[in-house]
């Protein structure tokens, strides 16, 4: 096996939350709210079946091929040649996408704080701490996020206490005024977020005891929808109709908090938690690119290809898209669709041919 | 440790030659001293249809010296005023800086002066900055101005460190309208189409010093200002948007002479809109609580058939209050700025989605129903009885 170390179930949730909620909780707010409306709380609810259904879906998979990630066991499910090009895809999926992520954390830095600084500086000093941490394996990068588990955690409890009094709970009416079909609408683009979950996959062979993976994955998936409906609610109730034309909302809510004209000007804490969240989200992606690509080529190490990968990257965050304005609309048209592909469509159809296989040599 | 730095004495060097890199700190940095901390801003109509920005900026050494050395010589004002005309307020303020020595930061202001003839022509233009600009706060509260935007900025203040600040805690205090730049933004977005600003004027004193005076309230419909109401049809708007805080009523009770002030301990509104046959009703129900603060007649308020009576009229004159800024809002101006509108569409969705569009005729034909209690709690510290007191 390429990977030696072992991760534990409670650590395969610290790695698992944040890899969702860091982007979740700055970007899903304005697009859900462009179609949910005021009923845009709920729609995370809808959207964390998909997260389910991944978590599902990978755990049956990973019954069948205990020892393998999905890019091995694609080889053994359906042959050799369209293996290796469900691998390639896959795996240039999530190459493109952790592109994406990158940008999106050099965007947001830019973008609120260091307004002159090149984001090129920006991408690069995240992409290079990341480098260091996949290089050290998943036990490594597991124990960092182990650190910077609790301050995210912390830090978003934080802002959402602070917001409380400014809070206007008359903002959550009518309920569900104009039916279930908005808040569905809402949920379209958080489920691929929730599919993210797929990447559950590269780490579960990798989990020291197996026998509850699958509640641990579970539990996991409740967690990111707990914290999606908070921060769904919260904006909702601070801006009411007008969510949607923030680009951040949840960021705009932390500058809007003010505690005895003392306690403001909060929202470099939002900083560090985009900062700490996204470090693990992209480490996590970049983890599953990295160990994925081995695998694909049949290394011996996956070291090797750590600083490359890292390098393509780095490239990727900005040959992705020209401006944010860009950016955006891939994510909330394109993105969904391809992303669908990936993390459902090919993991479903592996899952029922497995199954089928299964059935004949039975 | 970690293998990549055990590997080589080289490769080690190298990373803590990277790290130096870091060490240096990024781009943006910007030290205190160069930034000119912005604490409000003014905008005015020039006559050619431009706008005219003002910006009233901390001046750090009258701040200095006044609170070291109170008295000796003082370096000025505690702000500067600048004014420059633009077409845009960026486009101003990059005009302005071009005569200041210091980088611009609007991170710190709270308040934004808008004019009134500005208003007139639609804000939602000018509001658009304050919310896309990174360093603007959406906490910073909106004000419109019956003369220039430029001359509030000037007002000495007596108490405060600036003007806009005094128009700040004006607001704070909830006399008058408390609008930020979010609740303008939510305004501006309700389907109901009509906003209230508080007015701000500045009224010279019998001694010719210049003071901040909230007196009011602009009306608009859509962006755009429409008329105004005075303070006291501003505190009607104040009840009926469940946003009443300080208030006192004087009553002159029947068959006796003189006044009774009360003052008004909690009130609190409930908007209840009714649907019967197809007609739209809105039934306002106030419950206002009021302790007696002063008493000049020969009523003797510890009587509770007289405290009953008296509960009556306090209702009766806060009703009245009510129906007062109604009829001119809404039968003269048109403009739901009380909430009938959302209120309806959070009870009603169903219905309201097939009549929004037509709630601009609706609104001011709405029947409007005022019903209401008014609890007298305490009679007073003392009860100091005016010439022989009245019993029943």
């Amino acid at each position: 096996m390429l990977e030696k170390g072992k991760i534990s179930a409670i650590q395969l949730i610290i790695l698992l939350y944040p890899t969702i909620t860091a982007t979740a909780i700055l970007v899903l707010p304005a697009t859900t709210g462009s179609f949910a409306k005021q009923d845009m709380w709920l729609s995370p609810i809808w959207a964390s079946t998909f997260g389910y259904l991944s978590i599902f879906i990978a755990y049956a998979l990973h019954k069948y091929y205990p020892q393998k990630t999905l890019i091995e066991y694609s080889e053994k499910i359906v042959g050799m040649i369209p293996g290796k090009l469900i691998g390639f895809g896959f795996l240039f999926f999530l190459l493109h996408t952790n592109g994406m992520n990158l940008r999106d954390y050099g965007e947001f830095v830019v973008g609120n704080f260091l307004q002159k600084t090149p984001i090129i500086v920006v991408v690069l000093s995240m992409a290079f701490v990341c480098a260091i941490t996949v290089y050290g394996g998943i036990e490594v990068l597991a124990r960092s996020s182990q650190f910077f588990f609790p301050v995210f955690v912390v830090l978003f409890l934080f802002i959402i206490v602070l917001l409380i009094p400014v809070l206007n709970p008359k903002n959550i009416l009518p309920v569900m005024g104009e039916g279930l079909t908005p808040s569905i609408k809402g949920a379209l683009i958080p489920s691929q977020w929730f599919n993210e979950f797929i990447l559950i996959s590269f780490l579960l062979p990798y989990l020291n005891k197996k026998k509850n993976a699958f509640k641990w994955g579970v539990l996991s998936v409740s967690l990111v929808m707990i914290t999606l409906v908070i921060t769904n609610l919260f904006s909702l109730l601070l801006f009411g109709d007008i969510t949607s034309y923030f680009t951040y909302p949840f960021m705009d809510a932390a500058r809007y908090i003010s505690i005895a004209d003392f306690l403001q000007h909060v929202e470099l804490i939002v900083m560090a938690l985009w900062v700490t969240g996204m470090f693990i989200k992209i480490s996590v992606f970049y983890y599953a690119i990295v160990l994925g690509t081995a695998q694909w080529l049949g290394l011996t190490s996956y070291r090797p290809i750590v600083f490359p990968i890292g390098f393509l990257l780095v490239v990727l965050s900005i040959w992705v898209t020209p401006n944010l304005q860009k950016l955006t609309e891939f994510s909330s048209t394109t993105w969904p669709v391809y992303a669908f592909v990936f993390q459902m469509f090919i993991p479903v159809s592996l899952l029922l041919i497995a199954m089928l296989r299964k059935k004949k040599s039975n | 440790m970690h293998p990549l730095l055990k590997t080589n004495i080289l490769l080690r060097s190298i990373f803590i030659c990277l790290l130096l890199f870091v060490l240096s700190g990024c781009w943006d940095r910007v030290e205190i001293n160069d930034l000119a901390i912005v604490t409000g801003m003014g905008i005015d109509k020039t006559d050619e249809g431009d706008i005219e920005l003002s910006v009233q900026i901390a001046n750090p050494k009258a701040m200095a010296s006044s609170g070291s050395s109170s008295g000796g010589q003082s370096d000025g004002e505690t702000t500067v005023v600048n004014t420059v005309k633009g077409k845009t307020i960026f486009d101003a303020r990059s005009k302005l800086q071009e005569g200041l020595s210091r980088q611009f930061f609007e991170g710190h202001n709270r308040v934004i002066f808008i004019s009134k003839e500005l208003a007139e022509d639609g804000i939602k233009k000018h509001v658009d900055f304050f919310a896309r600009f990174p360093s603007p706060r959406l906490r910073a509260n909106v004000f419109i101005v019956d003369s220039k935007a430029s001359d509030i900025l000037k007002v000495p203040s007596d108490f405060e460190l600036n003007s806009a600040e005094v128009a700040r805690e004006l607001a704070k205090l909830k006399i008058g309208l408390n609008i930020t730049t979010k609740d303008l933004l939510q305004q501006l977005a309700n389907e109901s189409g009509s906003i209230a600003l508080p007015i701000i004027t500045a009224e010279e004193n019998p001694t010719g010093k210049k003071g901040l005076r909230l007196s009011g309230s602009a009306i608009f419909k859509k962006d755009k200002m429409v008329g105004q109401i005075d303070s006291a049809l501003t505190r009607g708007v104040l009840w009926i948007r469940d946003k009443i805080e300080m208030s006192s009523v004087t009553l002159e009770p029947d068959n006796t002479e003189g006044y009774i002030s009360f003052e008004l301990l909690r009130s609190s509104t409930e908007l209840i809109p009714t649907i019967k046959d197809g007609k739209w009703k809105m039934i306002v129900n106030i419950t206002t609580e009021d302790d007696v603060v002063e008493n000049e007649t020969n009523l003797d308020i510890l009587d509770p058939k007289i405290t009953n009576k008296l509960e009556k009229q306090l209702e009766r004159k806060v009703k009245e209050r009510i129906q007062d800024t109604l009829d001119y809002v809404q039968k003269e101006l048109e403009a739901d700025i009380f909430g009938f509108g959302e209120a309806f569409h959070h009870k009603f969705p169903k219905q309201w989605e097939k009549e929004k569009d037509k709630w601009e005729e609706k609104f001011p034909k709405l029947e409007v129903e005022i019903i209401g209690e008014a609890y007298i709690r305490r009679p007073g510290r003392s009860n100091i009885p005016q010439e022989e007191q009245k019993k029943e």
